[in-house]
């Protein structure tokens, strides 16, 4: 026993470490005084200077250890109540957000891919069965080249990093598994194979699925499944029939997890979905909106919203459960026991009533 | 490819009169039978209730509960779970706290702005708040819900009465085409009843000698009917504005029975596989369902899309009033002003 919890507390301790790493990865350098008369420069300043002395408090080991305590201990207690199935992410904003911090598109793609790994350990501590997160729409591919290479190279870099932290133990990432869904016929051949590769490699973990949609759009999910399933029919003997609307939605991508998306937040303010699980949200999914651009979408506004669908979850749970006990229990008493039973009347029973008389035909 | 459609038609009518959907169907919980989003009382009570009573859906939890069982620590572990069971339920009497200062908010802010936008009837003032904006949405869809039979609006006479009055709004605004969505298709089975009701609104607006021209479309089945029923006659003069009808039915279902006709006819190698493609999918679907709206309004208290065709919202603006639950000019002028001002870059 007391081995154990010295493991426990050695693997807490690793897991500090890596999210230290993490946080020096992201590092900010000071950022430079503004043009003072001019609003917009003013506000890119404070901006920066805000996520620079963040940065800065955060570096102190100690106050670092607080916060992650803090984090563990609020996700344990919302663990206790309803969990969200799928969790889904629009990662949107990391070009206005390096630009804003006069970095290059570069460094605003790593830091929301550090901010996806963050979230996903909040989430997998919370117990989240599927994550997926809309990396690259095929509408993407019209972007400037460089860009679009950049994007790739990094999904294969990030996609290692990933498996890495799958396959270690002592990681806050361990055992989960990574899948990367949509058009894969539009990505190069030798992308595909590491693709492939890493899917082999955490095939066997099951505690949390991560979907990486890449190239994908909604469209082309619902296209697929309708050509899968007149193949299904044309080749495999399937009656037409048997066609409905459960078996469809678990040939899409996301095979079991199609059929609703609990929470889809989408940053950076736009209220539309583009072409993101169109089938999974249009049903009864929630959609959050923020104005916050995707890196700087931390843990406190996500534990909020979290907080939330958890209040509302557990009204409607209540709401559609049956009468609970403890008024059938109630009702079994006040119809039985209590001596004020509800007597049928009969029209029959009730005395005569007394004569009718008419004003107009007395005298 | 009209054989396709034809036969999806004949599908989709066999059973259009199954009206029990609104008693099966769960609800976006944002969005329940009474408005979850405001905290009473009561149902912070209900909250609570679940919260502390029924167990974790999280493995983990369970798990844990039956490791301290097995392995006699059984009290530490029940404390334990108590104590977090303690915690949650003041978690969400807090968030219930600061939600219902965000709800009161919420309503001040939209009777200032029902004050502050009020036509009343009067076209040229809609026209004057429109004149403003760079654009308009082509095509403006709008999600109408039912509301308890008691309520002030409530019945399948509310949801008339405020489609018809969007009717209106949207003549004035110059919106050419306007698609109402209603989960149940109250709209589509009283068909007749919400033309005579478009009338009246209009005759409101408008001369009662020359109410403009409209057009209802109900794409289920294929139909198109002008103006009132009884005065079909001025087919000739070009429409005002053409109205979609859609319905749940619009949704999942009818790309289902496009998939089974296709299916039926790749099996008897009338169609080549290599035919479905997604030009040809969207081609379908925008002849059975309609085009895909540019603006999506919504009148409840939080975004929910209740099943609105998920093909047609690829690229659709959604525009809703936090706590609201009226149909009201203020939302909808909003909506537009929101379009007006939002820039889409597909994918750049």
């Amino acid at each position: 026993m007391a081995a154990e919890q010295e493991r426990a507390a050695e693997a807490v301790e690793r897991v500090e470490k890596e999210l230290r790493h993490l946080q020096k990865q992201t590092r900010q350098r000071r950022p430079n005084p503004p043009i003072w008369w001019s609003y917009h420069s003013v506000r890119q300043y404070l901006h920066a200077l805000k996520i620079w002395v963040w940065s800065c408090i955060l570096e102190l080991s100690w106050i670092h250890w607080i916060v992650f305590q803090v984090q563990n201990m609020l996700l344990r207690i919302l663990q206790v109540g309803p969990v969200p199935r799928h969790v889904s992410f629009i990662m949107d904003g990391n070009r206005r957000y390096a630009k804003s911090l006069n970095l290059p598109t570069k460094s605003g793609h790593e830091a929301g891919a550090w901010t996806l790994l963050s979230l996903l350990a909040s989430c997998k501590n919370l117990g989240v069965k599927t994550v997926s997160a809309y990396a690259f729409s095929i509408e993407n591919f019209n972007r400037p080249r460089e860009e679009v290479e950049l994007l790739t190279s990094m999904l294969a870099e990030k996609l290692d990093e990933v498996a890495r932290r799958a396959l270690d133990r002592e990681s806050e990432l361990f055992g989960v598994r990574v899948r990367v869904v949509g058009e894969r016929s539009l990505i190069s051949k030798a992308l595909n194979d590491k693709i492939t590769h890493v899917e082999r490699m955490t095939e066997a973990s099951d505690s949390m699925v991560l979907y990486v949609c890449f190239p994908y759009t909604s469209r082309n999910e619902i296209y697929h499944a309708v050509y899968d399933a007149a193949e299904r029919c044309k080749y495999h003997g399937q009656p037409v029939e048997d066609i409905d609307v459960e078996n469809f939605t678990n040939s899409m991508f996301l095979g079991n997890y199609s059929n609703k998306c609990d929470i889809l937040i989408r940053t950076s303010g736009h209220t539309r979905l583009s072409d993101y699980m169109l089938w999974q949200v249009h049903e009864n999914g929630v959609v959050e909106f923020t104005n916050t651009l995707w890196p700087d979408f931390g843990f406190i506004e996500f534990f909020i919203m979290l907080v939330k669908w958890s209040f509302l979850t557990c009204l409607q749970r209540r709401q559609l459960a049956n009468t609970p006990l403890r008024s059938q229990v109630f009702n079994l008493l006040k119809k039985n026991l209590l001596p004020f039973k509800h007597k049928k009347v009969s029209y029959e029973d009730l005395p005569e009533p007394p004569q009718a008389v008419s004003i107009i035909l007395r005298g | 490819m009209s054989k396709i459609q034809d036969t999806v038609l004949k599908r989709q009518d066999e059973n259009w009169r199954e009206d029990e959907r609104d008693h099966r169907r769960v609800r976006a919980i944002t969005n329940g039978v009474k408005n979850p989003g405001r905290p009473s009382v009561g149902n912070v009570k209900k909250v609570l209730e679940t919260a502390v009573l029924v167990g974790s859906d999280s493995e983990e939890v369970r798990r844990k509960l039956a490791q301290h069982r097995e392995t006699g620590s059984w009290a530490q572990g029940r404390v334990e779970y108590a104590f977090y069971k303690i915690l949650l339920s003041m978690l969400l009497v807090a968030y219930a706290c600061v939600r219902y200062a965000q709800y009161e908010y919420n309503r001040v802010k939209i009777l200032v702005l029902n004050l502050a936008y009020n036509p009343s009837n009067t076209p040229q003032l809609i026209r004057q708040d429109v004149l403003k904006l760079p654009k308009l949405p082509k095509r403006l869809a709008a999600i109408l819900e039912t509301k308890p039979d008691g309520d002030v609006g409530g019945g399948v006479g509310g949801v008339l009465n405020d489609g018809s009055e969007l009717v209106a709004w949207s003549v004035s605004a110059g919106i050419k085409h306007l698609i109402l969505y209603d989960h149940d298709g109250h709209l589509k089975r009283n068909v007749d009843d919400f033309r005579s009701n478009v009338f009246h609104k209009l005759s409101k607006f408008y001369d009662p000698s020359n109410v403009p021209k409209f057009a209802v479309r109900v794409p289920q089945w294929n139909k198109v009917y002008f103006n009132t029923p009884g005065t079909e006659t001025g087919e000739a003069r070009k429409v005002a504005i053409e109205i979609s009808l859609l319905s749940n039915r619009d949704g999942r279902e009818t790309i289902i029975d496009l998939t089974k006709t296709m299916a039926e006819l790749c099996a008897h190698n009338e169609m080549k596989l290599s035919d479905i493609t997604m030009k040809l999918i969207d081609s379908e679907l925008t002849q059975l369902v309609g085009h895909e709206p540019d603006l999506l309004l919504y009148f409840g208290p939080s975004l929910d899309l209740q099943g609105f065709p998920p093909w047609h919202i690829r690229l659709t603006e959604f525009y809703w009033e936090q706590d609201n639950d009226q149909v009201t000019y203020a939302v909808f002028i909003r909506g537009l002003k929101k379009y007006a001002s939002c820039k889409v870059n597909v994918g750049k």
